[in-house]
C-alpha cells in the first residue's frame, strides 16, 4: 500500500528521539520509499501521456483522482524521508557538539567513550559519515571565531571555580596552571573546572557534587 | 556585597568605568532576551562583542601574569578574577549557543529574506548558509537525487503547506515594563488593552510584545 514504508521511517525517527544512541540506518526502507516515489512518478507520466499535455480534470474525474492520490503519496513519502533524515542529522550534530568528532575522525583515542565511538561508525550510512565529517569542519570553523570562549563547553552556569572529580578511567597526565596531575583510576582530585571539562564530557572523570 | 564590588576593589582597570559595566549589563540583557524569545533577535551592533572579546583576552593575560605570584593576598584576588571570567565566558557561550540552536532549527526561514538575514552576524550567516548546503547535499545524496525533478525542492508551498518551518511567533513570553504605557495583548477569545506601569511583569504573546520590547519600553524576563 502507498506510504506504508514511509510510516516505518517516521516511527523509526520517533523512536530515535528518545534513544541516547543512534540506531542503524534503515538503508532498505529508505530505498523502498524512494523506489515507490519513482514508480508513482512513472505511473503519473504514463497516465498523462495520452492527453498530450491538455488534460482536463473535470472531464475525466477517475484519472484526476488517481493523479491526485499519486501526487499526495509522493509528497508524503518525501516528507517522511526528510523527517527521518533530519532527525538523524540533528542527533549527529548533537554528538558532534559533544565532541564525538575527535574520536570518530582522528582515531587517536582508541579507548574513547564507547557510546560516542561505536554509534557513528557502525550505524551510519556512508552519506551520514560524510555529513558528520563536514559538519565537524563547519563547527570547528565557527568555533575558531570564539577561541577564548570554548563554545562546546558546559552550558551549566559555573558555580565554583574548583570542583571535586573522581577518575573513572586512566587518563594519563594533564597540565594545569597549578602544575601537572596524574589521573589514575579511582583517585579523587580538587581541580579547576575549566581544565577538566573536556575529560568529564568524554567520560574519563566524574564530577562529584 | 557581591562579586562586582570585590572586583572593583582589587582590580584597578575595572573600577568606575561605566562603559564596561554597561557592556556586561547589555550582554546579560541580550542573553536573557535571546533565551526567552521564540524567534531570533537582532545581533547587537556597535562592536559590543569586539569589546567583550578584547576584555576576555585581557583578563586571561592578567590571570597568566598573576599566576606566578603565590602571595596569599593576591592569590585570592586571582581566584575572584578567574571565577568572574568563567561566568563571563559562560554568558557569552550560552548566548551564542542559544542563537545557534534557533538558527539550526529554522535555517531556511532565517535565510529566506533580507530582513531576517540581517539579524544574523556575519559568522552566523556563513555558518547557516554552509549548514543548509551541507544538509541539502546530504538529502540529495541519500535519496533526493533519485526523485523526479519537480519534487526535489526543499521550499515547496504546494497544498498550502510551506516546507519552510518558521518559529511560533505567538508563543507566550514574560516581559517587565520599563515605562508606563498601555499594552495591547491578543487573546484566543478577546483582545485586551490595559495600562501597565513601570516594573510590572506581564505575560503575553510574543507577536504582541515584540514592538514594545523593540521600543525599549519593556524587557524580556
Amino acid at each position: 500500500m502507498y506510504g506504508e514504508q514511509g510510516i516505518k521511517l517516521v516511527q523509526h525517527a520517533k523512536r530515535t528521539l528518545n534513544l541516547s544512541h543512534l540506531p542503524p540506518y534503515q538503508t532498505e526502507t529508505v530505498r523502498a520509499v524512494t523506489r515507490e516515489v519513482r514508480d508513482l512518478d512513472k505511473d503519473v507520466t504514463e497516465l498523462l501521456e495520452p492527453f498530450q499535455g491538455s488534460f482536463n480534470p473535470s472531464a475525466d474525474q477517475a484519472v484526476a483522482c488517481t493523479l491526485l492520490v499519486n501526487h499526495l503519496s509522493m509528497r508524503r513519502n518525501k516528507r517522511c524521508l526528510l523527517a527521518y533524515h533530519r532527525t538523524r542529522t540533528d542527533k549527529l550534530e548533537e554528538l558532534v557538539w559533544k565532541g564525538a568528532d575527535v574520536v570518530d575522525l582522528s582515531g587517536q583515542q582508541v579507548r574513547g567513550d564507547p557510546n560516542a565511538k561505536d554509534t557513528p561508525t557502525s550505524s551510519l550510512s556512508p552519506q551520514e559519515e560524510d555529513y558528520v565529517r563536514q559538519y565537524s569542519d563547519l563547527l570547528a570553523a565557527y568555533k575558531g571565531q570564539w577561541t577564548d570562549i570554548d563554545l562546546t563547553g558546559s552550558l551549566e552556569p559555573p558555580r565554583d571555580l574548583f570542583i571535586d572529580v573522581r577518575v573513572l578511567k586512566d587518563a594519563g597526565e594533564i597540565q594545569t596552571e597549578y602544575g601537572a596531575i596524574t589521573l589514575t583510576r579511582n583517585s579523587q582530585f580538587y581541580v579547576r573546572q575549566g581544565d577538566v571539562e573536556r575529560l568529564i564530557a568524554q567520560g574519563y572523570l566524574q564530577k562529584l557534587s | 556585597m557581591d562579586i562586582d564590588d570585590i572586583l572593583r576593589e582589587v582590580d584597578p582597570t575595572s573600577s568606575g568605568v561605566p562603559n564596561e559595566t554597561s557592556d556586561l549589563q547589555s550582554l546579560t540583557r541580550l542573553w536573557v532576551a535571546e533565551r526567552s524569545a521564540p524567534e531570533l533577535l537582532e545581533w547587537p551592533s556597535g562592536g559590543l562583542f569586539e569589546r567583550i572579546n578584547d576584555r576576555i583576552k585581557a583578563q586571561i593575560e592578567k590571570i597568566e601574569i598573576l599566576t606566578g605570584d603565590m602571595d596569599p593576598k593576591t592569590n585570592f584576588a586571582l581566584i575572584v578574577i578567574q571565577t568572574e571570567l568563567e561566568r563571563y565566558k559562560f554568558l557569552v557561550r550560552s548566548y551564542l549557543r542559544a542563537r545557534i540552536a534557533k538558527i539550526d532549527k529554522h535555517t531556511l526561514h532565517y535565510l529566506s529574506s533580507e530582513e531576517l538575514r540581517s539579524r544574523l552576524s556575519e559568522t552566523e550567516l556563513a555558518y547557516a548558509t554552509r549548514h543548509q548546503a551541507l544538509l541539502h547535499n546530504h538529502y540529495l545524496s541519500s535519496f533526493l537525487s533519485s526523485f523526479p525533478t519537480q519534487l526535489q525542492n526543499l521550499n515547496d508551498t504546494a497544498g498550502n503547506v510551506s516546507m519552510i518551518d518558521s518559529p511560533d511567533l505567538d508563543a507566550a513570553v514574560f516581559i517587565r515594563m520599563l515605562r508606563d504605557r498601555p499594552v495591547t495583548g491578543q487573546g484566543t477569545d478577546a483582545d485586551i488593552t490595559l495600562n501597565a506601569s513601570n516594573g510590572e511583569v506581564l505575560i503575553l504573546r510574543w507577536s504582541s510584545a515584540k514592538s514594545i520590547v523593540e521600543d525599549g519600553d519593556a524587557e524580556l524576563v
